[in-house]
């Protein structure tokens, strides 16, 4: 899996980091919504950057792996790691339930996964499911909540991901993705199995989203359905990954952290500029960067994993 | 992560130093704490407001409230802090969390782990409010609440949450419950946003009515995210109610009553939530006709209370507010901003310490003995929850060309009688 010790690295540095960042900065609910998004960008990245399927509904699976978890604390009163676990599951049966999406392409999947998505919050949130779903009225989890364990547990997940990516790019089967990326009626004929390799990575993506929902939902403990499917959830890990640049390791990582970091700094700092500011950069980005900034490293020369 | 083709060593100091910029754009977020001293320069007090999104009319009604307080203190030199006997000014930190709730979670927690603040005041409502709730109680930071009334935050297990102003929604409908039984209105319509705030409202309207024996003849949710309640008025018609309740947020109660008066729909009463806290608002979306003859929960500065004993009464509010902030329309979530100034005030001024626990159990001692413009200041001592301010109902009658709020219920606030049925 790790051809190089690069790799290995990589993939144990960004949890270690985050796991040691709180001891320098200790605003920790911040560095865990970073990871949050870095574990997103990167299931977007499994899933765009690999079969160019770009899932704006993507925060139903994040959604959806917050109230499996939540559901599971609640009524099967299981441990928060177990729940993780199921909420995880919970997202990726829906990724397999939603799988016939997959024969859209472009925008029609995107807009069909947005869809979706907002057909599976209207369903959680409708009062008449009250005594599962809690309805609209919101989901509290205090008898589980542990801000240093699951930011913890976040960290791992990062680090899964990370791997994850990191062997797309490394092995015969993200090569296989890409070659159905860019056309799929080649790889056909070449004797990849498009179908399949399609639904590896949604479901991987699902997976991940799923996972990062039920542990934000352990971390944050008292949430309502519009918290964790908003849209805009979808939008942000969409933009770190285009911004970093899809089909590559660092993209996504360099895309959270610097968006992550800009959007919390001018947040903090002027407010009242924040979304001019946020959204010019952005569109200077798209404009003169469309793929991303590791394409400035990979017009210095650089090999960029 | 990326190899330069000639020196293949160098990926790797890259990714340390791209790692550790990670760590170094995030602290750059952060300020530096205050150090500690025997007697504090000021009392910091956290809080966040909406400039923009769907809670940023309330939100910053509500802040501004907040700022309209601590300049009055430090007119005075700040507040009494009992625990070092002398006054201390007082210094709001806020942000801006655009009504987004993960950006209020990372800025609540920026208060308290950077910024060191003292206590913290939660932005406007029960969403932008559940956030904070852990973090503060994982922080043992008292946090006090003008606003959000979810029902699921006040729990015995947690002593660091005062609700200041509104009373937890679930016990809001009470004198409309009793209203509509004593008037023998038997036929009701309810319809509710899906929400924390509108389904207790609901729930114990509906509750009360049937331990009158009354039952709705209609009883629906609807996502709080509806704009358009065509169809919905369409079945309530249908089913001929003598009433019509709705519980919504602000743009519910707009598209309901704008709804009632585009279709040409007449019951003979209508209830809507919000007109009793933003009149000028609402009056302005849908109409002085729209309003006419609707009751809501009327809230100060609609009417006022007259046993104040603690803070500005309401004329002398309305008039320094407004001066002070050259404005006109001062409205209730001003007074609510206004109102968590003072019971912090009054907690500081018997507090033993500033510690969370100290602060709690001062609000304790004078909750039930403290009024102000917002009404009697009583909570549940072992929940934090707000139940001293009872609401009454009031109906907006024309007037000289403007709505006049008339209080119908309960009979020793009536300021008049109900025009019932609606002209």
């Amino acid at each position: 899996m790790f051809r190089k010790p690069l790799d290995l690295g990589l993939v144990v540095l960004i949890p270690v980091l985050f796991a040691l960042a709180p001891l320098a900065y200790n605003n920790q609910l911040l560095l865990f919504n970073a990871m949050v998004f870095l574990a997103l960008a990167q299931g977007i990245n499994i899933i765009y950057g690999f079969t160019g399927y770009l899932p704006f509904g993507y925060v139903g699976f994040f959604g959806a792996g917050a109230y499996g978890a939540s559901l599971t604390v609640m009524f099967l009163h299981l441990p928060a790691p177990v729940a993780v676990l199921l909420g995880g599951l919970t997202a990726l049966a829906l990724g397999l339930v939603l799988s016939p999406l997959l024969r859209l392409s472009g925008v029609y999947f995107a807009i069909a996964s947005l869809a979706a998505s907002e057909a599976v919050y209207y369903v959680i949130a409708n009062p008449g499911l009250v005594n599962i779903t809690k309805g609209p009225y919101g989901v509290s989890l205090d008898r589980v909540y542990s801000p240093e364990f699951s930011y913890l547990v976040m960290a791992v997940i990062v680090g899964l991901v990370t791997a994850v990516v990191v062997y797309l790019k490394r092995s015969h089967l993200g090569l296989s993705l890409k070659a159905v990326r860019d056309d799929p009626l080649s790889s056909e004929t070449a004797g990849i199995d498009v179908k399949r390799q399609r639904m590896l990575a949604w479901s991987w993506s699902a997976l991940f989203a799923g996972l990062t929902g039920a542990v934000f939902a352990w971390q944050i403990s008292v949430f309502y359905p519009g918290t964790v499917f908003d849209p805009s959830i979808s939008i942000f890990a969409i933009v770190f990954t285009l911004f970093g640049g899809a089909g590559t390791v660092l993209g996504p990582i360099l895309g959270t952290v610097v968006l992550y970091g800009v959007y919390n700094l001018i947040g903090i700092t002027e407010p009242q500029y924040f979304q001019l500011i946020y959204g010019v950069l952005i569109m200077v980005l798209v404009l003169f960067l469309p793929e991303g900034i590791v394409s400035l490293l990979k017009r210095g020369g650089a090999n960029v994993l | 992560m990326f190899m330069f083709r000639s020196r293949r060593r160098l990926p790797v100091i890259l990714a340390v130093v791209t790692a550790l910029v990670l760590v170094a754009v995030l602290a750059g977020c952060g300020t530096s704490g205050s150090t500690a001293s025997s007697v504090p320069s000021q009392i910091t007090i956290g809080t966040l407001y909406a400039q923009s999104g769907a809670f940023a009319t309330a939100s910053m009604g509500e802040y501004q409230g907040l700022q309209f307080w601590a300049n009055q203190v430090n007119k005075n030199g700040g507040v009494l802090v009992k625990a070092y006997n002398k006054k201390i000014p007082v210094k709001i930190i806020a942000y801006n969390d655009n009504s987004d709730t993960a950006t209020a979670g990372n800025l609540y927690n920026q208060l308290i782990t950077q910024n060191k603040v003292n206590m913290l005041v939660a932005d406007f409502g029960s969403v932008l409010t559940s956030v904070a709730v852990p973090i503060a109680k994982e922080h043992k930071v008292l946090l006090y609440d003008p606003t959000g009334t979810g029902a699921s935050f006040f729990t015995p297990d947690n002593p660091y949450l005062v609700l200041t102003s509104l009373p937890s929604s679930g016990i809001w409908p009470t004198s409309l419950a009793n209203f509509l039984l004593e008037k023998k209105i038997g036929k009701i319509a309810v319809v509710y946003a899906s929400n924390d705030f509108d389904q207790s409202q609901a729930k114990t309207l509906k509750s009360i009515l049937a331990g009158g024996g009354v039952t709705p003849v209609y009883y629906q949710a609807v996502p709080t995210s509806t704009k358009n309640y065509g169809v919905i008025l369409s079945d309530i018609a249908a089913k001929k109610p003598d009433a019509v309740i709705e519980f919504g947020y602000d743009t519910n109660d707009i598209a309901f009553l704008q709804g009632i008066r585009n279709g040409g729909y007449k019951f003979n009463m209508v209830f809507t939530v919000f007109p009793g806290q933003q009149l000028a608002l609402i009056d302005k979306a849908v109409g002085n006709a729209g309003v006419a003859y609707t009751y809501s929960y009327p809230t100060p500065p609609l009417f006022g209370y007259n046993n104040v004993n603690y803070g500005l009464g309401l004329n002398a509010f309305v008039k320094t507010y407004e001066a002070a902030n050259n404005v006109k329309n001062v409205n209730f979530l001003n007074i609510a901003g206004y109102t968590a100034g003072l019971v912090i005030q009054k907690s500081l001024e018997n507090a033993a310490s500033l510690k969370a626990k100290d602060l709690r159990a001062a609000v304790n001692t004078f909750s039930g003995s403290m009024n102000t413009l917002d009404g009697a200041f009583k909570i549940d001592p072992a929940t934090g929850a707000q139940e001293g301010e009872l609401l009454p109902v009031a109906q907006f009658q024309p007037s000289g060309g403007t709505l006049k709020p008339v209080i119908v219920y309960p009979a020793n606030l009536a300021t008049g009688k109900a025009v019932y049925p609606a002209p």
